[in-house]
């Protein structure tokens, strides 16, 4: 059995960040990836011949600073593209909103929808810069330890204190009220335009299972919108798709000296006497190790990876609580040509490709988007969905046959748990049961039958499809007939084919309870599992969003402070 | 310009009146206005149909503190608290559950659902009294502000923090899911009975306008659950001659320490003068002049109606008029002729006859069930098929009605303020149909046994008792308007940026129900700044 000095599991973004910086501090990770490739959930595949689109996210956040400049991923061949239009909203009647990076520029355009807008969209980017340095703080920062604070996490809250204070008591006052509140409270308290507030409030609400009324949406609004400035979306797309970035990573890792072998599936984490020994490949091949980091979600290391036995009940069944069924699917489209966009003929052409570049946000008001939610709350996807589509091909014509092109699309909602279509067995009530233990388990037994279920998705995949596929012809009825061929991925297959447990693309809800030092666990978000030698790197710890690969940072940071201890 | 006092407080409700007793008994000399012709505001008796005394608004007690039922000694004016026994949820499919507060029969009636539940019902019940015991501090403190370098509030910090370290880490994990949480995450984690979760999760929407798998319901549970009745968590009562008679008490209490309380005395406007709170004109243009006046309405009628703009900080006032009150639940009131049938389980056949209905009937059958009436609600409508929780004080308290007949009083959640494209006016009638239809699934007999009714939407909550939209909490109970930043932030501390006027209702820490807390609270705070004078 060959030893090895620190194990990745993974080759997600945040493991190989991690890695990275393991490598820098002299150690010599080796990362192991069940898939053939690198980038776990960052990656583009050809899903039709010719037709190559990056399979979930598209777009990239902004990297945290550090990485960037670190890693030097423009050299190690990752090339960044970037259009002037961030997200571009259509609304039924014709007409369209457009953000861009620039405030200033956004403004000019949503002042022909109001003017007020205008000004109010001007003072909350102000704001948010002025709370951009607070957050970047926050999402670089390891949360503190709520048991016994050392005098590091003392000094990183009274350094993140003291920009909080320099906000002044006003913003201070405003960040604690808004942090809480629903995203769609929020947005209602500065613009009157619904087209305006729901493409706002989306960024509360992307990638959750939380609709724009839910509480605490305005918290990741705030995350995102104050790592990335408003409009809060990330907007760098990498040519090749984004298994280019992830490959520039994996570059940078192994030019730092760590190890990367694909088609490596860890089936299991090793433990000896309470602290980890290595890892066991799908092969039966052993590897020991010092340390074994886990970039896969914490469900699946801490309730596949390892035997019951090495943690203590409380820890499993909190875990086995922790929320990660996802509601997010992915519609990948190859087109005979650009679909056309009434609501953008009035533009010149080369607005219109900076559109069509862009993000298209499908979701013209709040309540479109709380109906679109309520339908997942009872295990159905939603007939009229939240969806923001991109034709990456546009900057990128590598993706595509010339005069070709790729869409993708972002769904929600989508919920991993659906209920089964044959109103058959679907939740029907029983009638007069006899008040006996017999029939309450009767019952029990019959809804259990007819409860939700992932195994419900291959029956309705393409069911969502259309769904989907509809819903954009109304801003572009020529849609469908520039349909080449489409791929399909829900949330059952972001488990099965990307290791998402509960096929959440963040590796557990983004909710008030599940960040900060809640993400995973109350008590163990400082990337240290409770056993000995085992570390967790990816999105289920904090800040889990907002930057990419800070996860892996904040990582490797404490995971290094504590090889040096041991 | 008539003879002038120590303090005005505006409103009878119960918390003015606490305001006034705990001000009287330190001496001061104390003017109570209350604008109708009763006192109590929301926690008012009424005798609307001739022989039937309904509760209108606030029903049950369980809240109110017991450091001021001690202070107050409200036992000697006439306070008595009877027990309401135990909650009764029927279900569609014939089956029910009934939880009283025998321990052993609600096990067993628990493991007829679910063995594991009956298990973890009690471990739950421990571990929201341990919860409870550690935010109950906060409910006896004056809410520091955390923008501020106060050495008193980062004391209060201080004290906070360390008792959450204090705590064992499971305790601080329940804590800090109960401040974060759904109603219905948080009791999934507990339970599999659906109707158990359902009913459960009912008292984390209460007064609030989200749904029971809304973020920040659990901690609405948490502060029903906070209830305190002789020292026992969640216990529930009826007082004896309706919630009115604990104003009542009250209001003796004030007077016997020298209050004086004027009914039908509707303030018009707060006086002042260069900045400074000094009297209050009347309706009737009389005007009472004062060292400081005490406010127990809400925000909106204090600083929008009572006062011109042009005396408030533009920034308080943005923040005032943001201050979400959104009503979303009403009342109907019923007198009947006899008992209502449960068909799921009928008087006779009950282990007690009737005494299932001595407590809480909840209609909530499951969680989805919770979650649809608040779909509807967002968009505008109320509930066709709403959470009901009704109580039949008449059968604890034969005062409330002849000989044979009854109160049945209901409270509907959701029953949104604002309708979409409709006035309240001419929904009434079909609002309390729905409630009566929605009862007679289970009671078929309702409709038979009707021989009077009072509904009470929204609209009539906020032109009758004077809660703006019709909120029974005097604001929404939801994160961003709790503790340091109820009801504005930088203003939590009772006081206002008028000097000598102060807020001391529910739209204060720690919030709604009859629990008097803020009326003491800012007794409490008052005093120092007379004392100081």
């Amino acid at each position: 059995m060959t030893s090895r000095d620190i194990i990745v599991i993974g080759a997600g973004q945040n493991s190989l960040v991690a890695a990275f910086y393991l490598a820098r501090a002299g150690h010599k990770p080796l990362i192991l990836e069940r898939r053939p490739v690198v980038g776990g959930a960052a990656v583009a595949e050809e899903f039709h011949p010719g037709f190559r689109a990056s399979v979930l996210e598209g777009f990239h956040g902004p990297l945290a600073p550090a990485i960037a400049n670190d890693m030097q991923l423009e050299r190690h061949g990752a090339q960044f593209l970037e259009g002037a239009c961030r997200l571009c909203a259509p609304h039924p009647d014709g007409r369209a909103l457009r953000l861009h990076a620039d405030a200033r520029k956004s403004a000019e355009a949503i002042a022909s929808f109001s003017k007020a807008d205008a000004a109010k969209y001007i003072e909350l980017a102000e704001t948010l810069r002025s709370a951009s340095g607070l957050v970047q703080d926050l999402l670089l920062m390891t949360p503190p330890d709520i048991d016994h604070p050392s005098s590091a996490d003392a000094w990183n809250l009274l350094g993140a204190g003291r920009k909080f204070r320099r906000l002044g008591k006003k913003n201070m006052q405003r960040l604690i009220r808004w942090g809480p509140m629903a995203a769609a409270d929020f947005v209602a308290e500065f613009f009157d335009t619904e087209l305006l507030r729901a493409s706002i409030a989306a960024r509360g609400i992307f990638g959750a299972a939380a609709g724009p009324w839910s509480a605490g949406t305005t918290a990741l609004l705030l995350l995102r919108c104050g790592a990335a400035g408003l409009p809060g979306v990330g907007a760098a797309q990498v040519r090749g798709g984004a298994d280019a970035l992830s490959n520039a990573l994996a570059a940078a890792v192994q030019q730092a000296g760590a190890e990367i072998r694909t088609n490596a599936e860890v089936v299991r984490i090793l433990v000896r006497d309470g602290a980890v020994s290595g890892i066991a490949l799908s092969t039966g091949e052993e590897i020991s190790a010092k340390a074994v980091v886990s970039g896969a979600d914490p469900k699946r290391t801490f309730l596949n990876l390892l035997e019951p036995v090495h943690l203590a009940p409380s820890f499993l069944q909190k875990m086995r609580h922790y929320r990660s069924s996802g509601a997010v699917a992915r519609v990948l489209l190859t087109l005979d040509g650009l679909p056309a966009f009434p609501a953008l003929q009035s533009l010149s052409e080369a607005e219109r490709f900076d559109v069509l570049a862009s993000r298209i946000h499908i979701g013209p008001e709040i309540d479109y988007l709380e109906r679109a939610f309520d339908a997942s709350k009872y295990g159905e996807f939603s007939r009229a969905p939240y969806l923001e589509a991109s034709i990456p091909s546009l900057l990128d014509p590598s993706l595509a046959p010339a005069g070709k092109h790729v869409m993708t699309i972002h769904m929600q909602y989508a919920p991993y748990n659906l209920r089964s279509t044959d109103k058959g067995n679907s939740q029907r009530e029983g009638t007069r049961a006899r008040l006996s233990a017999e029939a309450a388990s009767q019952a029990k037994a019959q809804r259990l039958a007819s409860a939700p279920s992932p195994s419900n998705w291959p029956a309705q995949r393409d069911a969502l499809a259309d769904a989907v596929i509809k819903t954009v012809a109304e801003y572009a009825p020529d849609l469908p007939s520039k349909i080449l061929a489409r791929r399909v991925i829900t949330p059952l297959d972001l488990e099965n084919d990307y290791s998402l447990t509960g096929g959440h693309i963040s590796h557990g809800e983004l909710a008030l309870d599940q960040l900060f030092t809640m993400r995973p666990l109350l008590g163990f978000a400082r990337y240290a599992a409770p056993i000995c030698g085992l570390f967790l790197c990816g999105s289920g710890t904090h800040p889990g969003i907002g930057l990419a690969g800070a996860s892996g940072l904040n990582a490797s940071r404490q995971i290094a402070r504590s090889l040096r201890r041991s | 310009m008539s003879k002038s006092y120590d303090a005005i407080i505006i409103g009878g409700g119960h918390n003015g009146l606490t305001n006034a007793a705990y001000l009287a008994r330190a001496g001061k000399k104390v003017l109570v206005l209350e604008r109708r012709y009763v006192l109590g505001g929301a926690a008012v008796t009424e005798e609307i149909i001739p022989g039937f005394k309904f509760s209108v608004c606030s029903y049950v007690v369980s809240l109110l503190r017991p450091e001021i039922i001690r202070d107050l000694d409200l036992p000697r004016h006439g306070l008595e608290i009877l027990p309401l026994d135990g909650t009764f949820t029927p279900m569609p499919n014939g089956d029910y559950l009934w939880r009283v507060n025998d321990h052993a029969k609600t096990r067993r009636e628990l493991v007829r659902h679910s063995r594991l539940d009956a298990e973890a019902y009690d471990e739950f019940g421990k571990e929201m009294v341990q919860m409870c015991r550690f935010v109950k501090p906060l409910l006896a403190m004056t809410p520091p502000d955390p923008t501020s370098l106060h050495p008193g509030g980062l004391r209060k910090f201080a004290f906070l923090a360390r008792r959450f370290q204090s705590l064992p880490a499971e305790e601080k994990y329940n804590l800090v899911q109960l401040m974060t949480m759904s109603a219905a995450d948080f009791l999934d984690q507990w339970f599999e009975t659906d109707v158990l979760k359902a009913t459960m999760s009912a008292s984390g929407i209460i007064g609030t306008f989200l749904g029971v798998r809304s973020p920040g319901t659990a901690y609405v549970l948490l502060h029903h659950y906070m209830g305190e009745i002789d020292g026992a968590f969640r216990a529930w009562g009826f007082s004896r001659g309706g919630t009115g008679a604990i104003s009542n008490a009250i209001g003796d209490a004030a007077r016997e320490a020298g209050a004086e309380i004027r009914m039908e005395a509707p303030v018009a406007k707060i006086l002042t003068r260069n900045g400074r709170a000094s009297g209050v004109v009347l309706q009737s243009g009389e005007e009472i002049h004062a060292k400081i006046v005490s406010s127990s309405v809400d925000p909106n009628l204090t600083f929008l109606k009572m006062l011109d703009a042009t005396d408030l900080p533009a920034e308080f006032l943005e923040e005032v008029r943001r201050y979400k009150y959104r009503g979303s639940s009403g009342k109907v009131n019923l007198a009947l002729d006899a008992l209502p049938e449960f068909k799921c389980l009928p008087a006779e056949a009950s282990a007690k006859a009737g005494h299932h209905l001595r407590g809480a009937i909840s209609i909530s059958p499951s969680v989805d069930y919770m979650e649809r009436a608040y779909d509807q609600a967002k968009y505008g409508e109320f509930s066709r098929r709403p959470y009901i929780d009704m109580v039949i004080p008449s059968l604890t308290d034969t005062s409330l009605a002849p000989p044979g007949k009854h109160v049945l009083s209901c409270f509907v959640q959701y029953a949104p303020y604002k309708l979409k494209n409709a006035s309240w006016e001419n929904r009434r009638e079909e609002f309390g149909n729905a409630v009566i239809d929605t009862i007679s699934e289970y009671a078929p007999n309702l409709k038979n046994i009707i021989i009077g009714k009072q509904v009470l939407t929204p609209l009539d909550i906020e032109e009758q008792i004077g809660l703006t939209e019709g909120n029974i909490f005097q604001g929404e109970l939801s994160l961003e308007q709790l503790f340091f930043l109820r009801p504005v932030a930088g203003w939590a501390r009772y006081r206002t940026p008028i000097k000598n006027l102060y807020m001391c209702g529910s739209a204060t820490h720690p919030g709604g129900g009859i629990m008097g807390a803020p009326g003491r609270l800012a007794a409490l705070e008052i005093l120092k700044d007379l004392g100081a004078h």
